[in-house]
């Protein structure tokens, strides 16, 4: 009987050991980290979302405030309050008779008044873009190929 | 052979299987039970809360931009029990700056003891104002540095809840306020427009309220959705011709002694009203006052909501109708030899003086407004089909269409129907067994003044919603009269207002006009003294660019309108023609000139 023997190599026990406990470590390592980077994100997500509903509660105080001091504004400006101070400062209504009427030309007493642009249809005659910004990198090179394949006097025969 | 433990493994599976067992039943109990939904009501009040975002009103402006009706925020006032450290302080503070609220109430609030553990929010009062809650917050500063000085935790207002909420607001106050209308803002969510604009345009002017759901869980949250505002409206009036209008008529009615009144001026080109004041009127910004002040049937706005027997200024209806029908021409002649007339034999129609004025032509029936004459052209001249016909194509019997809430109406009795004699058709056509209302007249004024051609009545000019706005587009109703019937009418009645030298003339400009007394029916036919005594007129006659009408209800210093309107007329185009830049003719005329040659 032919006895063949094979040389056997095993790492010591204490260095198998290390090797699992630096995976395990590994391991750890990479899941507290993405618990770090999770917790991180939430936190932010979570201070971000509180940070919208204060943003919203400042823009509501805001708009408020914008629509006191309008109101206020108007009130200021009454026609009341208005007359008021004209005849503080010593003016009065002016009498028909005292009335001096000049033409000046372009001026218009009762211009329209405009609080926001009127609504008109915007119809856009030409393509703000070129064609060329629209299509893909695949699409331009197939019509490069396209139209120089084309002959220009074909163009001519089929053009209107 | 069985293995070891056998039994005992058998018997914690079998525990393990009943129990998951009784777990998955229990689970399918609790969802089908009747308080399952109580429960899920409930998680989802931890989850977040839903609200409802009102967009801001929108406001109204007058033709030049100035501000009639705008927002404001009022502020509801609560306890909240949860956070009341002091209730001492929070009773004094509120009773000391709320009018009606009164400490023993506040007090019995505010003390936690007295109350039940469910009821820990209490509103006490709303629409506190920008100025109340700062004299609460100033008092607060003070406890605090008491607190601190004491180092204690009294005294406090801690337990106040402040919650911001949309309050109309009208900066001019009692101006416009009859074609305004209000904003019954206390009403909160059921809150609406009441009457005149307001009310006309309640639903663009409102907006779409927003839900949107607020998460407690903060991943959840994200920003609101983009909200607009109600539509702007900008008016046709224009404030100053407005308060100068307002003015007139609170003058007028009291050194007239009359009950109430109207004045209205409008646009006979495009129909736009520059200025409506009505009497009664009250400040909006209160309107709890509005049953006082308009108690009963009392119309909010007399200009569109009350309809009388105008009297006399209907004549120019009668006349421009016989005109226009080529049934006469301004110097068509009529002998009133006995100042009656016969209407079928049997009803007699005198003049207003009770007098016979010979023999006159039309302008002369106009001049001295002659009841026969006018009788005389509705019954044997144009009859009832033509006379009512013109009646319905200036509009009388229907509404005008005014975009104002609270439009009154009275229908016209027809030839057809079965009430009508041919009494009606005498009365009618001096203006009495008639009704209307100021704002018909002067639709159908407007449509003589500019040659025929009548206009719709209306008082918003622009609506702004959004980013943009758009102009109301004018509208021709209809065209009662030729172009040529309106301008002899017109220069009718410019001669004479001024044959007449009548009170109602403004020095340097040419007015077409025409006086009205009504008779008031009562219930037993036109028994009382009382009248409703009424102008109406135009100018300049050549090309108008006001139409304006004075009504003025039960006066006491005398029953003409010759003596009571046509005064009060005159006032307003004096003013009206420098609010208006109108330069008298001649210098209109001499600068029109000047531009023809240049050309």
């Amino acid at each position: 009987m032919k006895i063949r023997i094979l040389q056997a190599y095993k790492q010591a026990p204490w260095r198998v050991q290390i090797q699992y406990i630096g995976l395990f470590l590994l391991a750890l390592v990479l899941v507290s980290a993405i618990m770090g980077i999770y917790l991180n994100i939430s936190a932010q997500a979570a201070t971000s979302g509180r940070r919208i509903q204060s943003l919203e509660s400042r823009i509501d105080d805001i708009n408020n405030e914008i629509t006191a001091l309008t109101t206020q504004l108007a009130k200021l400006k009454s026609i009341e309050k208005m007359v008021k101070r004209a005849e503080e400062l010593g003016f009065r209504p002016m009498n028909m008779n005292e009335a001096v009427y000049l033409e000046v030309a372009g001026y218009d007493p009762d211009p329209t008044l405009i609080l926001a642009p009127p609504r008109v249809n915007i119809i856009s005659e030409s393509p703000v873009l070129r064609s060329s910004y629209r299509s893909s990198l695949w699409d331009w090179f197939m019509q490069q190929i396209w139209h120089a394949s084309i002959n220009p006097s074909q163009l001519e025969e089929v053009g209107p | 052979m069985k293995p070891p433990f056998y039994a005992r493994f058998l018997i914690i599976t079998l525990l393990c299987a009943i129990l998951g067992t009784a777990i998955v039943i229990q689970m399918v109990r609790i969802n089908y039970t009747t308080h399952a939904q109580d429960l899920l009501a409930k998680s989802e009040d931890y989850e977040g809360v839903k609200r409802i975002i009102y967009p801001l009103r929108g406001s109204i402006h007058d033709r030049s931009g100035h501000i009639l009706a705008s927002n404001q925020i009022g502020y509801e006032l609560a306890i909240d029990l949860k956070f009341v450290i002091d209730p001492e302080s929070v009773a004094f503070a509120v009773a000391k700056l709320i009018d009606h609220l009164d400490y023993p109430v506040v007090s019995a609030i505010a003390s936690i003891e007295k109350q039940p553990e469910e009821n820990r929010y209490f509103v006490i009062t709303s629409f506190v104002s920008e100025e109340i809650k700062q004299e609460f917050e100033k008092l607060e500063e003070n406890y605090a540095l008491r607190r601190q000085e004491s180092k204690s935790n009294l005294p406090s207002l801690s337990g106040l809840a402040w919650t911001p909420m949309q309050q109309r607001s009208y900066p001019e106050g009692i101006l416009a306020a009859n074609l305004l209308g209000f904003y019954n803002y206390f009403s909160r969510e059921n809150a609406q427009g009441v009457f005149g604009v307001e009310e006309a345009y309640n639903r663009i002017l409102t907006g779409k309220p927003v839900i949107v759901f607020i998460p407690n869980d903060p991943y959840l949250v994200e920003a609101y959705p983009a909200i607009t505002p109600g539509a702007s409206l900008v008016l046709t009036i224009d404030r100053e011709i407005q308060r100068m209008l307002e003015e007139t008529l609170a003058e007028a009615i009291d050194w007239s002694g009359a009950v109430s009144g109207t004045i209205i001026v409008a646009d006979p080109e495009t129909g736009e009203l520059l200025g409506m004041a009505s009497w009664p009127t009250f400040d909006p910004n209160n309107y709890a006052k509005y049953e006082e002040v308009f108690p009963g049937n009392t119309p909010y706005n007399k200009a569109i909501g009350a309809t009388y027997e105008p009297g006399s200024v209907f004549k120019i209806i009668t006349m421009v109708a016989a005109l226009d029908s080529g049934v006469l021409d301004p110097d068509t002649t009529y002998n009133d030899a006995t100042g009656v007339y016969w209407v079928a034999e049997s009803w007699p129609i005198y003049n207003w003086n009770g007098g016979a004025w010979g023999e006159q032509t039309m302008t002369g029936c106009m001049q001295h407004s002659l009841n026969v004459c006018l009788a005389h052209v509705a019954i044997d001249l144009l009859g009832p089909d033509l006379f009512y016909q013109y009646l319905q194509a200036f509009g009388f019997g229907r509404s005008t269409g005014i975009d104002l809430a609270g439009e009154a109406n009275y229908p016209l009795r027809l030839p057809e129907n079965n009430q009508w004699v041919e009494l009606d058709l005498a009365t009618n056509s001096f203006g009495q067994g008639i009704a209307v209302t100021p704002i018909q007249m002067v639709a159908a004024a407007s449509a003589i003044a500019n040659d025929g051609k009548m206009m719709s009545p209306h008082v918003v000019k622009i609506v702004k919603d959004g980013e943009h706005q758009y102009e109301v587009p004018l509208q021709v109703i209809n065209s009662p009269v030729s172009e040529e019937a309106a301008r002899t009418l017109t220069d009718m009645l410019v001669y004479s207002l001024q044959e007449e030298a009548s009170s109602a003339l403004v020095e340097g400009y040419s007015i077409a006009g025409k006086t009205g007394t009504g008779e008031i029916p009562t219930e037993l036919g036109y028994t009382s003294n009382q009248t409703n005594t009424s102008f109406v007129g135009w100018g300049p006659a050549d090309d108008p660019k006001f139409v304006v009408y004075v009504w003025l209800e039960k006066p006491s210093i005398s029953t003409w309108g010759s003596e009571v309107a046509a005064p009060v007329f005159h006032n307003v185009v004096e003013k009206l023609v420098v609010l208006m830049k109108i330069p008298p003719d001649n210098i209109r005329l001499q600068l029109a000139n000047d531009q023809k040659d240049t050309e």
